[in-house]
């Protein structure tokens, strides 16, 4: 079990879906306690997972590779797709995270009676899906999960949704499918122009089946293919990261070669694929200007959709961004780091100034998400330890911090149908304890030291700071970010919670404070932030060493 | 003692106000009554631990390791000096006397056990301010102190403009604390680290320009706390809160962060950067001064009364003097607590016992001749505020009187333009007596012009008057130095002032100022209606702005950061629905129209083409059309298949 262990996370939540599908009981409370059991067995095997993750290690643990398709197709050489999964200090935390968030979103689904089959058949493919995508470590099968996310997601948006669900859906839909895409046509230009050394050499026969690999052996390949001595036909070709990050992997003279003198107009190939996959990845992230499906998603969407959405969807952005976009480009990515810096600061003070602008609280926080993770960008963009750390942090807080602000944006959603921040006043008299819960998640939001907004913030404006790249002044108004969350939380807080009580619609009866469901959800949630904010440690031990090997990989 | 003996004090001192807060908060409402003797205690304690471990012949720093970034240690660390030790007496005396004096002040208030855990989280922050060795930790309790400082002001949250207030103050913060960040950081870059000891030693590896930048964003961090302009607009209002929280936070400790801040950089302001301070600090200290002699409410008269001795402070720092910041800070913190404390005792003398919406308790208007009736109130109302108007042989006086000797001595080094420095520094002190004589004169003298029947003004309990009486006594000015008219006493050469030129004709100049702006003052209530105290009417401020953003506007008129947000926040929001959001929009309505020419041709030609050849085919052709309805599983499917067509494509090719 221990050897497969990660197949297990994976798998858990698609057999789940299968049972949710197949289970012969018609009574809805049966599919939730299915779905609440995959996750907390998810829930067990991250946290064992947690203890037997060896911190110091900057490499791939837990691997698992399987050979899975091995295609001769003629001219174009083999192709080779690997199920290959590990993780890592960028990756792992990032597991844990949407292990948490899809915990907490099953039990905040646990009203859902509505089509409820369906619904946590749908939940976990999700949830599966997910986690493949974050374990992945072969392209091809990264951007299978990739898509695979895509169909549960629009269908629990288009079918439990909010009263414009469709157009959410599609919208949705439309934009991250455009994205995907994009980075489709890199990956199959990715695709002609790397091999995996060590099967083409067996192919060659440079390296018999059983012999030890020697060092010079990459080099001596390279020189067969610039020499043309390898016939197109023995070209074993591979989706694995590790071998599309190595530039030695690449076949001199094709397409994505680093050297490559391909160009459309005068922008060179490789230039393209970079934006091509950063442009498929900031959708997802989103980066302004191609954020607009998200407030219009989140609004509509169910609360826990809202959550995991939030929570953890946008991280796949970002981890792509680590991962992929800066792992199989980084020199153009350094190139590239002012624009994409600037982009990250526009992001972080647009969503804010959109932020204020709101007075439907859950657009607030949608915009409030396009503003944090703007910060996420902007520590790529740095390409410095810190940076890239902070990022990570950064992506780890938010998705504990979004899915607390979801949660509590449902809080009034389920009892009054209503989310206009100006239809409420004064609601401390009515809901004590849901004011305190909000109070602690806006202000852990806003930036407060002792909560995990800080840290993140912190870390990335750092990394900016240092990055040789960036100029001063893009930081320097990204801090502008941290005077907007101020406001624009701290203002929805008056509003709501302070003065007298009056609500727009009805009397007090409908609003009761939070039941035990609710506390559950939230109180853990609370507990994290904070660990995270005074312990950050915590996820910096663990990421640190990957990045820092990372980051010497690149040089 | 090693430094290692200094880990205990700095747990105790942050450790028990800490905990303090936890447990006061927790306690819940039975724990009303003792809350207050609880908290007392605990600062008693701190003040106790802060004296015994008080060693002003030696530095000491603990460091706490906080995180690494791959090779990067990032640590927090503590320090102990003469700095400390003042600040941290400082915080605990005043903390203590507003505490005891608040038992009494805000008895009855049913959330009592949650003020007073707020006043120990105020406590932890700040003193988390004063220890800190380095700016990171100084940053994360200066946010601290910004949260404890909005849970305080809106403490009232029933209050609609309390709650603005808290925010408002909490926002325009936010600001200054950007830039000090940014300072922050820009530090982290240049240097690599925060803290103190390793900023000074590395200070000459920066270029000078660089150097002036990072001053002037330290500087925002101060301009946010200590209220100097443009930032200064929340002070005022945040009077919304409680008074004996003005006393503390307001006049004593919190503002006086930005000054602690300076005192703490001042070595690597660079001579532009200090040039800019003193510039900002005039205009604070100017606006200051003649919003006070305006205003009638008694709280606000006394909240510009601290900007504007802020302003001079910040003066101070910009002379290059941070010793003498320092002691006015300190002789400021007793005499305002001591102004603010008295201010409470004459709200508390004139509320009515069943509130009245249209009286409004803190309007000077509705005062006057309470000498008699609160006698105890009135004689420490006026020790304190001879010692702001830095009457002699008040502690005001003296710290005065070393700033302007201290500008005179800097403008007679640089030339004569930058004599207007410390003859503004004299002008304001004139307009600070002035001010000081109409609030004394319209509250405790004259005839009393209460507006309703039901007011019986009496003198206030014990618990209250008696830590008036403390701040009152210490007031005056053999606390600080033995001679009246010479500053340089023991106090200045605690924190280090080099005894320079003394300058004979500085406290006659500055006491003739004085007295002559006293004069003009006292001519003016033999007035027929003296500082026109009748003819103005008072304004209903009970009317609450509802226009948006109204929150950060100030009831008076500081509207600039209000008109740019506004503006950005309305035209974006458009610019995202019109623009953004319509390109996206078209784009898709020319995809549908495309769709439905591709439809049409695909049903006049391919579809009809392929009828005429084989009609057998024709339910083929329904099938493809069928993929067409709208269905979004369907476009999925048609997808997938393109995709693997498209690979098979390049596969087979």
């Amino acid at each position: 079990m221990i050897d497969h262990i990660l197949t297990l996370l994976i798998a858990i939540p698609l057999l789940g879906a299968a049972a949710v599908a197949v289970w012969p009981a018609k009574r809805p409370e049966s599919f939730r306690i299915i779905a609440l059991v995959a996750l907390a067995l998810e829930f067990l095997l991250a946290a064992f997972l947690y203890f037997s993750f060896d911190n110091g290690n900057p490499g791939h643990q837990l691997s698992e590779v399987t050979d899975w398709i091995t295609l001769p197709i003629g001219a174009l050489g083999v192709v080779s797709i690997d199920y290959a999964l590990a993780v890592d200090g960028i990756s792992f935390p990032l597991v844990l995270l949407a292990v948490v968030v899809l915990f907490v979103g099953v039990i905040s689904s646990w009203n859902i009676v509505q089509k409820s089959r369906a619904y946590f058949a749908l939940y976990l493919l999700l949830t599966g899906s997910v986690i493949g995508c974050f374990l992945a470590q072969d392209f091809f099968l990264f951007y299978l999960f990739f898509e695979f996310m895509l169909l549960p997601m629009y269908f629990l948006i288009g079918l439990w949704g909010g009263p414009r669900r469709e157009y959410a859906a599609l919208k949705f839909f439309i934009y991250t499918f455009f994205g995907s895409l994009l980075i489709l046509i890199v990956m199959i230009a990715l695709y002609l122009s790397v091999i995996d050394p060590l099967e083409t050499a067996k192919a060659v026969g440079i390296l018999g089946i059983d012999d030890p690999i020697h060092p010079d052996l990459i080099s001596q390949i390279q020189q067969w293919l610039i020499d043309g001595k390898i016939a197109p036909e023995q070209l074993v070709h591979t989706f694995r990261f590790a071998y599309l990050a190595d530039p030695n992997n690449y076949i001199p003279g094709s397409l994505l070669s680093i050297a490559s003198e391909y160009s459309i107009g005068s922008i060179p190939l490789r230039l393209l694929a970079f934006w091509f996959l950063f442009v498929g990845f900031a959708v997802k992230l989103p980066v302004v200007p191609v954020h607009t499906w998200l407030p219009d998603a989140h609004v509509e969407a169910p609360t826990p959709i809202s959550v995991v959405l939030a929570g953890i969807l946008l991280k796949i952005g970002g981890y792509g961004f680590i991962r992929i976009v800066d792992g199989f480009f980084p020199v153009e990515a350094q190139h590239s780091a002012v624009p994409l810096a600037i982009l990250g600061m526009i992001s972080i003070v647009y969503g804010g100034f959109n932020a204020l602008g709101q007075s439907d609280l859950k657009k607030m926080i949608a915009y409030s998400s396009v503003s944090h993770m703007g910060f996420v960008l902007l520590g790529v963009a740095a390409f410095t330890a810190e940076g890239i750390n902070g990022a990570i942090y950064q992506m780890v807080s938010h998705g504990v911090l979004s899915a607390m602000l979801f949660i509590l944006t449902g809080v009034v959603y389920d009892r009054t149908h209503d989310r206009r921040i100006d239809h409420y006043r004064g609601l401390i008299a009515v809901m004590p304890q849901y004011t305190i819960i909000t109070g602690i998640a806006f202000f852990a939001s806003l930036g407060l030291p002792g909560f995990s907004g800080f840290v993140g913030e912190l870390f990335t404006l750092m990394g900016a700071f240092q990055s040789e790249a960036l100029p001063v002044w893009i930081p320097a108004l990204s801090t502008l970010g941290i005077v907007l969350a101020a406001a624009y939380f701290l203002w929805t807080y008056q509003r709501m919670f302070f003065g007298a009580f009056w609500y727009k619609n009805g009397s007090l009866h409908v609003l009761s404070d939070l039941t035990r469901r609710e506390k559950g959800m939230l109180i853990p949630l609370v507990i994290l932030t904070i660990l995270l904010g005074l312990l950050p440690g915590i996820l910096f031990d663990m990421t640190g060493p990957t990045v820092e090997a990372w980051l010497g990989g690149l040089e | 003692m090693p430094d290692s003996a200094y880990f205990l004090p700095a747990y105790l001192l942050l450790g028990l106000p800490f905990l303090g807060f936890l447990l006061l908060w927790s306690a819940g409402k039975g724990f009303n009554k003792p809350a207050g003797w609880a908290g007392a205690l605990i600062t008693a304690s701190g003040l106790v631990i802060s004296l015994l471990y008080a060693d002003i012949h030696a530095l000491h720093i603990i460091n706490f390791h906080w995180l690494s970034i791959g090779q990067t240690p990032i640590d927090l660390s503590f320090r102990f000096d003469v700095l400390t030790c003042i600040m941290l007496a400082i915080v605990h005396f005043v903390a203590l006397l507003v505490q005891l004096y608040s038992i009494s002040y805000l008895h009855g208030d049913k959330n009592l056990h949650r003020y007073f855990a707020f006043i120990q989280l105020f406590l932890f922050s700040m003193i988390g301010i004063v220890l800190s060795g380095s700016l990171l930790v100084m940053y994360i309790f200066w946010e601290l102190v910004g949260l404890s400082s909005y849970l305080l002001i809106g403490f009232w949250y029933l209050k609609p403009r309390a709650v603005w207030a808290a925010q408002k103050a909490f926002v325009l913060n936010r600001i200054g604390d950007a830039a000090f960040l940014t300072g922050i950081l820009m530090l982290f870059y240049y240097i690599g680290s925060t803290d103190f000891e390793v900023i000074a030693s590395n200070l000459d590896t920066i270029n000078p320009g660089i150097l002036t930048a990072i001053g002037f964003c330290l500087f925002g961090g101060c301009m946010g706390k200590s209220a100097q302009f443009p930032l200064s607009g929340w002070l005022p209002d945040a009077m919304e809160g409680p008074t004996p929280v003005s006393a503390l936070i307001h006049a004593a400790t919190m503002v006086a962060a930005g000054i602690f801040l300076l005192a703490r950089i001042s070595f690597l302001l660079t001579f532009e950067a200090r040039l800019v301070i003193a510039i900002i600090g005039t205009i604070t200290m100017l606006i200051g001064a003649v919003k006070a002699m305006q205003v009638w409410d008694i709280k606000r008269v006394l909240a510009y009364s601290t900007m504007s001795q802020l302003g001079l402070m910040v003066v101070a720092v910009g002379f290059g003097s941070w010793q003498t910041a320092m002691f006015h800070l300190a002789t400021h913190a007793f005499f305002k607590a001591g102004l603010f404390l008295s201010a409470g005792s004459v709200i508390h003398a004139v509320s009515p016992a069943n509130a009245d919406l249209n009286f409004d308790p803190q309007d000077m208007r509705t005062m006057g001749g309470l000498r008699k009736a609160l006698p105890v109130t009135f004689s420490c109302f006026t020790i304190c505020a001879a010692s702001l108007a830095g009457l002699p042989f008040f502690s005001g006086f003296l710290s005065k009187d070393a700033i302007i000797t201290e500008g005179f001595l800097w403008a007679g080094e640089l030339g004569a333009l930058f004599y207007v420095f410390p003859i503004l520094v004299i002008f304001s002190a004139g307009l600070t007596a002035y001010y000081m004589t109409r609030q004394l004169w319209l509250v405790f003298f004259g005839e009393n012009r209460f507006s309703i029947s039901q007011i019986h003004p009496h003198e206030s309990p014990a618990l209250m008057w008696l830590p008036m009486a403390f701040l009152a006594a210490l007031s005056l000015f053999f606390w600080f130095s033995w001679n009246p008219f010479d500053a340089a006493g023991w106090f200045l050469a605690f924190i280090g002032q080099e005894a320079e030129a003394h300058l004979a004709w500085v406290p006659v100049i500055a006491s003739a100022v004085t007295f002559v702006s006293i004069s003009l003052a006292f001519r003016q209530t033999k007035t027929e209606n003296p500082f026109k105290v009748v003819a103005s009417k008072p304004v209903d401020n009970l009317v609450i702005e509802t226009r948006k953003f109204a929150w950060l506007r100030d009831y008076s008129n500081t509207d600039y950061f209000i008109i740019p947000f506004a503006f950005i926040t309305k035209y974006l929001k458009i610019f995202e629905k019109r623009f953004i959001d319509s390109i996206i929009d078209r784009i898709a309505k020319m995809s549908v129209v495309l769709g439905h020419l591709i439809g049409w041709f695909d049903r006049f030609f391919v579809d009809g083409g392929v009828n005429l050849i084989v009609y057998s085919i024709r339910s083929g052709g329904q099938a493809v059309r069928n993929l067409q309805n709208g269905k979004i599983q369907s476009y999925y499917i048609v997808t997938v298949m393109g995709l693997f067509l498209l690979i098979l494509w390049l596969v087979i090719l």
